[in-house]
């Protein structure tokens, strides 16, 4: 058989060097290491060794408000023309994070679309191990639809699937000791945007299968629903409270990392605590979240 | 950084609450995740067969269940980092 190039390999890596270099060109790579020998002994010395947690904290978490706090001149791409530039728009914008943001999305895209395009490629009728642990998420949440929506509204599937495998690669890729690597769930409008939409979707098929004028006299009519104030408030609650759990496991599960690191620098301790919160809560917790959708959508059509 | 009395009460009464805020938004959580599991734990030592459906369930009943101590926890970092003083 003759060799194929691949060319997903070569694309990989391409990204893995653009990425390489953005980081270092965002400014996030700036530790400030001193490497020497001082009484005869070879030394590795963290300078700034004095920091305030609060501050380390907020550099984590709200990176605009610590540079506009501290006096100090962030960088976009290595420019800080850029950095002015999109800080002048007329609505009110944070670059660095809005920046970092919409660069862990585009990775988690790039993974999804990788990881996608290789499993459909290297189809075998005999499956590999990749194939089968993909053959077990897609089997196990169609069967869960299946049991929630019943046999005639499988193709709901793909929407599910998507959602699980964004949310835990979304979850997951904090574990990558790159700096500036930031789960991007850890941001509110992630969480919000997605339990927004599921929402949404959730009207759209109960409309789409009860009729519109059945499905919206629930909230308007009094006679029919004489509890309708409550459904409206009920619906605005769904989405907050399907993207504040999200939201808050994983805020929460990153502060704890960071301040047991801080704490304690120099011992392994940590990378247990990511696994934990890495994985563990990770996954539970996009599991969640789509068994939530799954559930709000059954509720209305189901059978 | 220098405080006057009425910015100083209002940023320990803020820290005040954060704690406060988590310490009783934890027990409720705490109390049912420790219900979910032992009833998880009779239902296992009844039919020892359900086990991985019973823990599937347990486990996604648990962290919705947590959910509160999660507001909780919302409630004291915005407490902790969002009142200006």
């Amino acid at each position: 058989m003759a060799k194929k190039k691949n060319p997903i390999l070569k694309i990989c890596l391409i990204f893995f060097v653009i990425e390489i270099a953005l980081v270092y060109l965002s400014g996030n790579f700036s530790r400030k290491l001193e490497i020497g020998f001082s009484d005869k002994k070879f030394v590795i010395r963290h300078i700034d060794s004095e920091f305030n947690l609060q501050d380390k904290i907020s550099e984590e978490f709200q990176i605009d408000e610590y540079y506009a706090h501290h006096g100090e001149k962030p960088t976009l791409w290595g420019s800080s023309k850029l950095y002015d530039f999109f800080d002048r728009m007329p609505f009110d914008s944070t670059p660095v994070g809005t920046f970092q943001l919409l660069r862990m999305l585009l990775i988690v895209d790039i993974l999804i679309m990788i990881i996608v395009i290789l499993i459909r490629r290297f189809l075998t009728f005999k499956p590999g191990k990749p194939q089968i642990l993909f053959e077990i998420i897609y089997g196990s949440l169609e069967e869960f639809v299946v049991e929630t929506l019943g046999k005639d509204k499988v193709y709901y599937t793909p929407y599910i699937v998507t959602l699980f495998l964004f949310l835990w690669i979304c979850n997951m890729i904090g574990l990558i000791p790159i700096p500036g690597f930031m789960e991007p769930t850890r941001n509110l409008n992630v969480p919000l945007g997605l339990g927004f939409l599921s929402v949404v979707i959730v009207h759209v098929s109960a409309i789409k299968f009860k009729g519109a004028w059945h499905h919206i006299q629930n909230y308007i009519n009094p006679v029919k629903n004489p509890l309708f104030l409550l459904d409206i408030v009920g619906e605005i609650s769904k989405v907050v409270s399907i993207s504040f759990r999200l939201f808050g496991n994983i805020l929460g599960g990153a502060i704890i990392i960071l301040v047991v690191s801080s704490l304690v620098s120099f011992v392994v301790f940590p990378v247990g605590l990511s696994l934990f919160f890495g994985i563990f809560v990770g996954t539970i917790q996009a599991f969640v979240f789509t068994m939530l959708a799954l559930t709000y959508i059954g509720v209305e059509i189901g059978e | 950084m220098e405080l006057t009395l009425a910015q100083g009460i209002i940023k320990a009464s803020a820290l005040l609450g954060a704690g406060l805020c988590m310490g009783m938004g934890a027990l409720g959580p705490g109390l049912g995740e420790g219900f979910v599991a032992g009833k998880a734990c009779e239902g296992i030592a009844r039919s020892p067969e359900n086990a991985s459906l019973i823990t599937r369930t347990m486990l996604v009943g648990q962290a919705v269940s947590e959910s509160t101590g999660i507001y909780s926890l919302v409630i004291a970092l915005l407490l902790i980092f969002a009142v200006k003083i």
